[in-house]
């Protein structure tokens, strides 16, 4: 079953999509956010449901068929026992659901090499949000979840904020700005923004902590691919990727993937990059914010019957000022369903390779046929004299 | 009888220097401990300038850090020092032979290096990005033509034989002053950030100046040589050095298409080579995830290969001869390093080792190339303007490829290096060609050339002894005026027997043993 809907999968990738944006959907109120997004492929619908109740997250299902939709019973959402306020009818027509939840934003110096000291954690599920309503674009299909901490006591985000910027996609393609992800129509592009924050000390990394929520049977993989291929992000050569990988036939069902790279400024060039590691991933066996969407739709076994792993990606420079003369950083990830796209050689430099290469090897044989011609001529030339 | 002459007082004026009646001090020029104390001095003029031209390559993240500028303006450092050097190679011969003369003239290119270095160093302190490009502008202005002066002394203190190592020890001390910048100046800017306790532009500027201080060195080599040569040209009576160089820019329109092939090989390699090196350490950062004295070390393997190859290289070259063959070698093995570095992640150290060779052989096979094309009288013209052409060449790529590196990254830098050897390739391809269809002589073994050369001087010497004996004759002919031939024609026409002191040939046979 799924690895049918994996081959419809990818011909959906090539032939697109159709997008549908939907705020709040049986709501009026903007006191809250959910952003439903719906991808409607030939054979297959990818739902991807963006909130910032609790701690941002993003709720990605994969249905078959173009007629799943999506319910919410807001009362029991906004309540403090949320599990099963959000389904996808029809139920049985679910074939894959995965979720990745933004948990907290870690600060720290790293002053001395070997000690890093701790700011306090700003957690995520803490902060308020203000209403999606006004940065949705259908046209463009993007939309920004922007918030900053309720109780703020240092005055860190007095002048800044913290954002998470959704971009649905219909086609395949590749964005303008840096990081220049390569996308298909089964993926989302999700980019944290940290703008204006001041940081609390003088030499700061940040940390975003990002967990994934899987189904019993599926393991959660971080794989670092190293390419020769930096032509899209001048000088980053690795991309990370969080996979979820069924155990029984290791077929990719899902993945969060990203360049290790983050940008300072908001039309960013090579030299705004700012340096990204990836922690290793871990068990995360805690529990997730109460009212998180994710036990809203996988309910209370959420510890038990499925898996939460969680990854930790820091920002930073070498001497940690980056952050303090910019006070802007963005980090984009894509988050889709099926084999994360692959980028290949642009065709340029394939054609200059394939000129540069080829015409000594031209010149090469048509020189020697020169010569040879030459020399049978001047052969020729000569008569025995007797 | 005239070389006859000329050959006893040589030998005359050479015994006697080296004959145990006259003896010479321990200061005296022409003992050995005072040449090896000259050529001392004339190996580290140029250190100086070395040091300091690749400072910007080995402190390229410190500087576009704390002066917060892109790659391409951060190339422009390169670019400044080679804008002078396109018009300065046709002057700096004339400049130094006819204005200035040897000594002033090192003394004044040297002062340049230096204050060009301080003013670089000046503008990192200032925050002024355009005082430090104005610094390596005036730096250009005099490392080049120190490079000239360098040659012309040693031409003018050391002959024959001993000019070939002579020259080598100068090339390998420039190679190690440029190793030596690469694995340093790094460490000198850590310390430096250690003792001021932050990095910034002053730190930057700090550590520049102290790189200056090898420039302050090869200034005072320059004052001793100058007062050693003024002194020498004293005792010995010997004149000041020249180099002897004559430009005539109308000699262009004479150089052959095989010349011209040449130039576009220079040009296209020696751009794949150095602002290569010139970007390479945060390449190797970047990409093979090295450390930054790692990147540093392997950044400097090309200088540190070239130093002991080159002597190498040009004695196999001289031995061997088939120059086009060399240089072809060397550009098809530039192009298997430049293929490696892009697209693979294997060890670098191979592929820079490869270069370091490579670069090594064709710096001795194709510069000789020159001279076999050119006639003697428009050598100077030949190497003016491949020099001029090859910093042209240099400018313009150091630009190009900070900008292909700012918008498309390493691969495509890679991607352009290639195609630039590649371009070479084809020159190198074409000029095999046109030289084995117009029957040219680049690509003749050593012992045919020595063998040709052998038949032409034989030939040569053949047709003076012909033109010699013919102007005898004609002399003979000719009637003489004075009355003892008019009485010895009187004579021998009576069939008279003459006395002896009447025998014009006995005269001159007792002349000749007093000569000896």
């Amino acid at each position: 079953m799924r690895q049918l809907l994996l081959l419809a999968g990818l011909l959906a990738a090539a032939g697109g999509r159709e997008v549908w944006m939907q705020y709040n959907p049986g709501w009026n109120g903007s006191s809250v956010n959910l952003l439903h997004v719906r991808a409607v492929g030939p054979n297959d619908t990818l739902h991807y449901i963006w909130s910032s109740i609790g701690a941002p997250a993003v709720l990605l299902v994969v249905t078959e068929g173009t007629s799943s939709a999506l319910h919410v019973n807001w009362t029991q959402l906004l309540s403090p026992t949320p599990d099963g306020a959000i389904r996808i009818e029809p139920a049985g027509s679910v074939v894959y659901s995965t979720a990745v939840v933004f948990t907290k934003v870690f600060e720290y110096s790293k002053a001395n090499v070997q000690e890093e000291v701790f700011y306090p954690t700003y957690d995520l599920s803490d902060f308020s949000w203000d209403s999606v309503n006004r940065t949705l674009n259908h046209t463009a299909l993007t939309a920004e979840f922007v918030g900053g901490p309720a109780t703020d006591p240092s005055g860190s985000f007095s002048n800044g904020s913290l954002a998470f910027r959704v971009t649905a996609y219909e086609t395949s393609g590749r964005d303008e700005t840096l990081p220049s992800l390569l996308h298909t129509a089964n993926s989302s592009k999700v980019e944290f923004v940290l703008a204006g924050a001041a940081p609390r000390g003088n030499s700061s990394w940040f940390a975003l902590e990002v967990a994934t929520v899987e189904e019993a049977g599926v393991v959660q993989r971080l794989r670092l691919a190293r390419s020769i291929d930096d032509e899209y992000t001048p000088t980053i050569f690795e991309t990370f990727s969080l996979v979820a990988e069924s155990r029984n036939d290791s077929s990719t069902l899902s993945f969060l993937q990203w360049k290790a790279t983050a940008y300072g400024s908001q039309a960013p060039k090579r030299e705004d990059s700012i340096q990204c590691h990836s922690g290793s991933l871990k068990a995360a066996n805690w529990t997730l914010p109460r009212s998180s969407i994710v036990l809203a739709y996988f309910g209370e076994g959420v510890g038990s019957t499925y898996t939460i792993s969680a990854v930790n990606i820091s920002f930073g420079g070498e001497d940690g000022n980056i952050y303090e003369e910019k006070r802007y950083l963005s980090w984009s990830a894509l988050l889709g369903f099926g084999q994360p796209p692959k980028d290949t050689f642009s065709p340029l430099v394939i054609s200059i390779m394939a000129v540069a290469l080829g015409t000594p090897m031209v010149l090469l044989v048509v020189g020697s046929c020169v010569v040879l011609f030459a020399q049978g001529k001047r052969y020729t030339e000569y008569e025995p004299i007797n | 009888m005239a070389e006859e002459e000329r050959a006893l007082l040589g030998s005359d004026g050479g015994g006697g220097a080296a004959g145990p009646a006259r003896r010479l001090s321990p200061c005296h020029p022409q003992r050995l401990a005072h040449r090896l104390l000259v050529l001392a001095l004339m190996c580290f003029l140029g250190f100086g300038s070395y040091f300091c031209y690749d400072n910007p390559a080995a402190l390229q993240t410190q500087v576009q850090a704390d002066m917060k500028v892109n790659t391409a303006q951060f190339m422009a450092l390169y670019a400044w020092y080679s804008w002078p050097n396109v018009v300065l190679c046709f002057f700096g011969g004339f400049l130094i032979d006819r204005v200035f003369g040897i000594r002033l003239g090192t003394i004044i290119f040297s002062i340049f290096v230096c204050v060009g270095q301080v003013i670089f160093a000046l503008g990192a302190l200032f925050n002024a990005f355009w005082l430090m490009e104005a610094g390596r502008l005036v730096f250009g202005i005099g490392g080049e033509s120190l490079a000239v002066a360098q040659n012309t002394y040693a031409v003018s203190w050391f002959k024959g034989k001993e000019l070939n190592l002579v020259f080598g020890l100068q090339l390998s001390m420039a190679r190690i002053g440029s190793t030596v910048n690469m694995n340093i100046m790094g460490w000198i800017y850590s310390r430096v950030q250690h003792l001021l306790g932050h990095s910034g532009h002053s730190t930057l500027g700090i550590t520049l100046m102290i790189g200056g201080i090898t420039c302050l060195f090869s200034l005072g080599c320059a004052l001793i040589l100058a007062y050693l040569d003024k002194r020498a040209e004293k005792l010995l009576c010997k004149e000041q050095g020249k180099t002897g160089e004559v430009i005539k820019l109308t000699d262009v329109k004479d150089f052959s298409l095989s010349l011209w092939l040449i130039f576009l090989i220079c040009v296209c390699y020696y751009g794949a080579v150095f602002p290569f090196i010139g970007l390479g350490k945060v390449f190797f950062i970047e990409k093979f995830r090295f450390s930054s004295q790692e990147a540093s070390a392997i950044d400097s393997i090309v200088y540190i290969i070239s130093a002991p190859m080159s002597p190498v290289f040009g004695f196999l070259v001289d031995k061997i001869g088939k120059n086009i063959i060399w240089v072809l070698c060397a550009v098809v093995t530039t192009l298997a390093a430049h293929i490696m570095l892009a697209f693979t992640f294997w060890n670098p150290w191979i592929a820079m080792c490869l270069l370091g060779v490579a670069y090594s052989l064709l710096a001795c096979a194709l510069w000789p190339m020159v001279a076999f094309v050119v006639p003697e009288h428009q050598l100077g013209t030949a190497y003016g303007f491949m020099q001029s052409i090859q910093n042209l060449g240099l400018a313009i790529i150091s630009i190009a490829a900070g900008v292909i590196l700012d918008t498309r990254g390493y691969l495509f830098l890679e991607v352009f290096f290639s195609a630039c050897v590649c371009l070479s390739l084809i020159a190198v391809v074409m000029l095999y060609f046109v030289n084995h269809l117009t029957g040219g002589d680049l690509n003749w073994s050593a012992r045919k050339r020595q063998k040709l050369q052998k038949v032409a001087a034989t030939e040569a010497e053949e047709q003076e002894r012909l033109r010699r004996q013919n102007e005898d004759d004609l002399a003979k002919l000719r009637p003489k005026a004075d009355d003892f031939s008019f009485r010895n024609k009187y004579l021998s026409k009576l069939g008279a027997q003459l006395p002896d002191n009447y025998s014009s040939y006995l005269s001159t046979m007792a002349h000749r043993s007093v000569l000896k």
